[in-house]
């Protein structure tokens, strides 16, 4: 690889300059003529029943153009083809404060907001159900009427002989841990305009899925999928909170359709907190044996999700909450035990980490407690039951690539961890914790066993290539991953490749950003198409000149024989040869990860072509007596598999700390009287920049068989590390336990006293008996 | 979509100003540095008929220091008082204070009549203002009066200023040359509010402690015993920290800042 001249240098997201000067045009930047302004009128109750709603005095405002209730919507729909159970506007009854209940299409916002007023609901209230305790107590009121109680998917599997295992244990040891919900919190809140030409809707809008929201608009709206175009223009970040079809989409395209005019509806910022789809409150039980020697002979996990009002993405996010705890250690033998439960609040879905820094932070934790209990190295500890390379998990995971080892060994040497874990004054410490996640799930939300990712390239006559891909820039820098891949294959610079990208009518399927799946599975795509196009260039070229094929490479922007420089044609003429011999010079390329899900319920969520590992080190220093903690300093080294630009990569591992550093100790999506307590980025404390503490990025590079050039993901993994390190690092720093995130500081105050500050039951719950599962074939234990 | 519908009005003189705040009556707004009303505007939180914006009013711009103390005009910035050398000389409480409120392009734009005349009691100015034992002048259709700052806070965002009267001058009295001072607190984030803070002032055996965001107004206590301090606040709990914690707080900012202000009346660092 050592020629490689764009893979792997350090450069500008194509689209840098546009976005930092103004010039990127966002959903709510875009204007059509005769466009209408639409709102929505959210529930002011919690969950209660709708006895009446009478739009007539906003129907009669002037200036009003159309009012729809959920009647005029009546589809159920849902990311999930397991959980349709949402409506653009509520039927018959509202589950959340916050859901929409009718919306107004006006002339402009002013008038919409003035008709919203105008709109009558009678509402008769029923019980709120704003806890996972709640939901599952007996007499709950129900969520879903139509279900006997509030569980939402339940799940229990067992991966080895977990008995056996806890029985060989010299040593168990069970912890409970609770992490509070929190929010995604991008700079752009929704945005959607809708238009409809009397035949064929275009939507453009903020979404991170649009191959998802089309098929969620032809169903709901029953218009075939050739008639809806969906473009995603310039997006101001989504870390999972735009995954869903929304009932703005549904709602505008449907308004456009009633008025024939164009509408939009722009959130704002309390909209966001209510629209939500955020990190699930969880409540965890870990429960693990150990040999003398710290090997882990078995390991129980036990996990309650609060879901909020609708399904989301949950029936996969409770699944993700056991999915990959055996990717980071070799456990052999595993029992999961899941239960995601409706309560009456906005829905909460997939936040970067997707499910899993729930349970790594339950998880690091524990094994810190272990270590001490041990009298071993925290870190010696984890050496002890790494995963392998090219390894098999006890539930069917193929782990492929897999530098975790180098990880820590270098974040443990550049922060000097053994130096200093035990051994700075009192209130300052240092914690460490590892972590792996998926580079795009194995499977796509809705069975089927076509590509994931397709691309196509087109070449013009004056060189110029476009590059055209469903994948979605959400500000991770997908565009310009293409680009560089495409340049790299090419010869060219990434200037010379335009990307066309998010368009269902111009651009080839992609599933969408997420689950870390685009550099992967979009990257391997493009390399794909442009290797094609090379090879259909070069074959050209070579029997043109009369040149040996295997002699011809594009460097540099030519076609030439490496062993003669002076050789061959520059692009732009190798390109008219090619077309003058071959036609259109047009190429597609595809990807579909190779098929892994293991022969049980439930295995679709977790395996992945190739993971990525982390390991952090976090230093505090923490105030003994006000209990404030303050993150002076954290080292991540991340397996990306190979760095297409380090310094994207770089960006991604800082982003990642400061999410991570926000949930760790600052964010909580709280609620009283079953309304949410601070919808605003006044209350919602979630970090400024001069909250940042140094990071230090060490990118490790694994070169893994499968990813385009040998990369990984980057975009989610680095966050889930962060958070157990944190606490501890705060354990290290004074000797106690908050097992509950955030770790604010009237919190370690009352550790301080207590010795520990978080839960100390799961509520009972009588799970089926967990269906066994055979390890799989390649599985080995540990020697 | 932005804030409400208001009839907006922009006085070139204090004069013109007070002629206006008693035509447009209680439902008009004066807007200083806009820094805490323009978000409420935004919110929807506040609903004011007319805006009567004081920023062409120039004669309420000025710091001026003499011998007894400080004298702000109501409409100069937050971070023109921060800067000022004599004011810093005279009340090095201030520049602690002030350091503490928000980010620099905050301070620049809110005044030091518009904080104290919002009375939001986790506020740093007002806690300052109180322990100094300053004052501030007022300017109504009756004339000009003052008022202590004892008198001044009221409760949660309201003072003693009658709906007709303009703040135009705040005076903050100068530190003992004997006396150290010192003010410290504590925020969830860089610059955010409060959960609690202490602005303490020392001389000799006389101590005062005034605490922020630890009760309806800034809390002043002429005691050196906690147990008094505790007595004294009122703090309520919200999704930021329990009531029970800020009592913790209180205890921690108010030993410290009181050291601290001893430290410095000692000849410590100023």
């Amino acid at each position: 690889m050592s020629e490689l001249s764009v893979v792997g240098t350090r450069r500008p997201k194509v689209d840098a300059v546009a976005k930092v000067t103004g010039r990127a045009r966002y959903t709510d930047d875009l204007r059509a003529p005769r466009m209408l302004a639409a709102k929505l009128l959210r529930s002011s109750r919690t969950h209660a029943r709708i006895v009446r709603l009478d739009v007539s005095h906003a129907l009669a405002l002037p200036g009003v153009h159309a009012v729809l209730t959920g009647a005029d919507l009546p589809i159920a729909y849902g990311i999930l083809p397991v959980s349709q159970d949402e409506h653009a506007l509520a039927l018959e009854k509202v589950r959340y404060a916050g859901e929409p209940v009718a919306a107004v299409a006006a002339d402009d916002e002013e008038t919409a907001e003035r008709a919203l007023a105008l709109v009558e609901v009678e509402y008769e209230d029923l019980p709120a159900v704003m806890s996972i305790e709640q939901a599952l107590a007996v007499g709950a009121a129900a969520v879903h009427e139509e279900r006997p109680t509030n569980v939402h998917r339940a799940a229990a599997l067992e991966f080895g002989d977990v008995d056996g295992g806890f029985e060989a244990a010299d040593h168990v040891r069970e912890d409970i841990f609770f992490v509070h919900g929190n929010t995604h919190v991008p700079l752009e809140e929704h945005a959607t305009l809708a238009e409809w030409d009397g035949s064929k809707l275009t939507m453009h809008t903020s979404t991170q899925v649009p191959h998802y929201l089309q098929r969620a608009l032809e169903r709901v709206l029953e218009l075939p999928t050739s008639r809806i175009r969906v473009i995603v223009p310039a997006l101001g970040g989504g870390f999972g909170g735009k995954c869903d079809p929304f009932s703005h989409e549904l709602t505008a395209a449907k308004l456009a359709i009633v008025t024939g005019r164009p509408v939009k509806i722009a959130l704002t910022r309390e909209e966001v907190f209510y629209a939500h789809r955020g990190r699930h409150p969880v409540l965890m039980r870990v429960r693990s044996g150990f040999a003398r020697d710290g090997r882990i002979t078995a390991m129980e996990f036990r996990c309650l999700l609060d879901g909020g009002a609708y399904g989301s993405y949950g029936a996969a996010s409770m699944l993700y909450t056991g999915a990959l705890q055996t990717t980071t250690y070799a456990i052999p033998a595993y029992r999961f035990e899941g239960l995601r439960a409706y309560t009456t609040k906005p829905p909460c879905g997939p936040k970067r980490g997707h499910g899993t820094p729930q349970p790594r932070f339950a998880l690091e934790c524990h094994l810190d407690k272990v270590a001490e209990e041990l009298g071993l190295d925290p870190i010696e500890l984890r050496r002890r039951n790494l995963v392998e390379p090219f390894s098999w998990t006890v539930n069917h995971l193929r782990i492929t690539s897999c530098a975790l080892e180098e990880c820590i060994d270098r974040v443990v040497e550049a922060s000097g961890f053994e130096e200093k874990r035990g051994r700075l004054p009192h209130g300052r410490g240092v914690g460490f914790a590892v972590s792996a996640y998926m580079s795009g799930a194995g499977l796509p939300i809705y069975a089927n066993e076509l590509p994931q990712s397709e691309v196509q390239i087109k070449v013009d006559r004056g060189g110029g290539v476009t590059v055209y891909s469903m994948a979605t820039d959400i500000g991770q820098g997908s565009d310009s991953v293409l680009a560089y891949l495409t340049a790299e294959v090419l010869g060219l610079e990434p200037a010379d490749v335009a990307v066309v990208s998010a368009d269902t009518d111009l651009t080839p399927i992609d599933l969408g950003s997420y689950s870390s799946r685009v550099t992967f599975m979009a990257g391997n795509a493009a390399v794909e198409a442009a290797e094609r196009m090379r090879a259909l260039v070069l074959g050209a070229v070579a029997e043109q000149l009369g040149l040996p094929l295997d002699r011809l490479v594009l460097r540099g922007g030519r076609a030439l024989d490496p062993g003669d420089p002076e050789s061959g044609v520059p692009w732009v003429e190798a390109i008219r040869i090619a077309a003058a011999s071959r036609g259109p010079l047009v190429t597609a390329g595809s990807y579909r990860p190779p098929d892994l899900a293991g022969p049980y319920k439930g295995a679709g969520v977790g395996p992945s072509p190739a993971y990525s590992f982390s390991a952090a080190v976090v230093e505090v220093d923490c105030d003994p007596e006000t209990g404030e903690v303050r993150v002076e300093k954290v080292w991540v080294a991340h397996d990306v598999g190979r760095a297409l630009n380090p310094l994207l990569v770089e960006g991604q591992i800082e982003g990642s700390v400061y999410m991570a550093l926000g949930e760790a100790l600052l964010e909580n999506h709280a609620f009283r009287d079953g309304v949410h307590l601070g919808p605003s980025l006044l209350d919602y404390k979630t970090p400024t920049a001069l909250d940042m503490p140094e990071v230090v990025s060490i990118v490790v590079e694994s070169d893994d068989p499968e990813g385009p050039f040998g990369a990984k993901e980057v975009g989610q993994g680095v966050l889930l590390p962060v958070i157990p390190a944190v606490a501890n690092a705060v354990h290290d720093a004074l000797g106690v336990r908050v097992d509950e995130v955030p770790i604010t500081a009237d919190k370690v105050i009352r550790a301080l006293r207590q010795g520990r500050v978080g839960p100390k039951r799961l509520p009972d719950f009588p799970f089926r008996d967990a269906v066994r599962v055979d390890p799989p074939a390649q599985w080995r234990a540990a020697p | 979509m932005k804030p409400p519908p208001f009839d907006y009005h922009a006085p070139a003189t204090l004069d013109e100003a007070v002629r206006l705040r008693t035509e447009l009556g209680p439902e008009a707004s004066i807007l200083a540095g806009g820094q805490s009303l323009i978000p409420l505007l935004n919110l929807r939180f506040a609903r004011p008929s007319a805006l009567i914006d004081l920023r062409r009013v120039r004669e309420l711009v000025y710091v001026r220091a003499g011998q007894d103390g400080v004298a702000v005009g109501a409409m100069t910035s937050q971070r023109e008082l921060e800067r000022s050398v004599d004011a810093a000389r005279l009340c090095p409480l201030l520049r602690e204070a002030q350091r503490c409120v928000a980010h620099p392009v905050i301070r620049n734009r809110g005044t030091v009549g518009g904080t104290i005349a919002h009375a939001d009691p986790a506020a740093e100015l007002p806690a300052a203002l109180r322990v100094l034992a300053g004052h501030v002048t007022v300017r109504g259709p009756r004339g000009e009066r003052r008022i202590d700052a004892d008198e001044l806070f009221q409760f949660h965002f309201t003072t003693s200023l009658e709906p007709d009267e303009i703040l135009t001058e705040v005076f903050f009295p100068a530190l003992r040359p004997d006396a150290g001072s010192a003010y410290l607190e504590l925020s969830r984030r860089h610059g955010d509010y409060p959960l609690a803070g202490a602005a303490a002032i020392a001389a000799g055996d006389h101590v005062r402690l005034c605490f922020a965001a630890l009760g309806p107004t800034p809390v002043l206590v002429e005691s050196d015993d906690p147990a008094d301090w505790d007595a004294a606040i009122e703090p309520a709990g919200d999704i930021h920290a329990s009531a029970g914690y800020r009592r913790e707080l209180a205890a921690v900012l108010g030993g410290r800042a009181l050291a601290l202000a001893r430290e410095r009346a000692t000849g410590g660092a100023a």
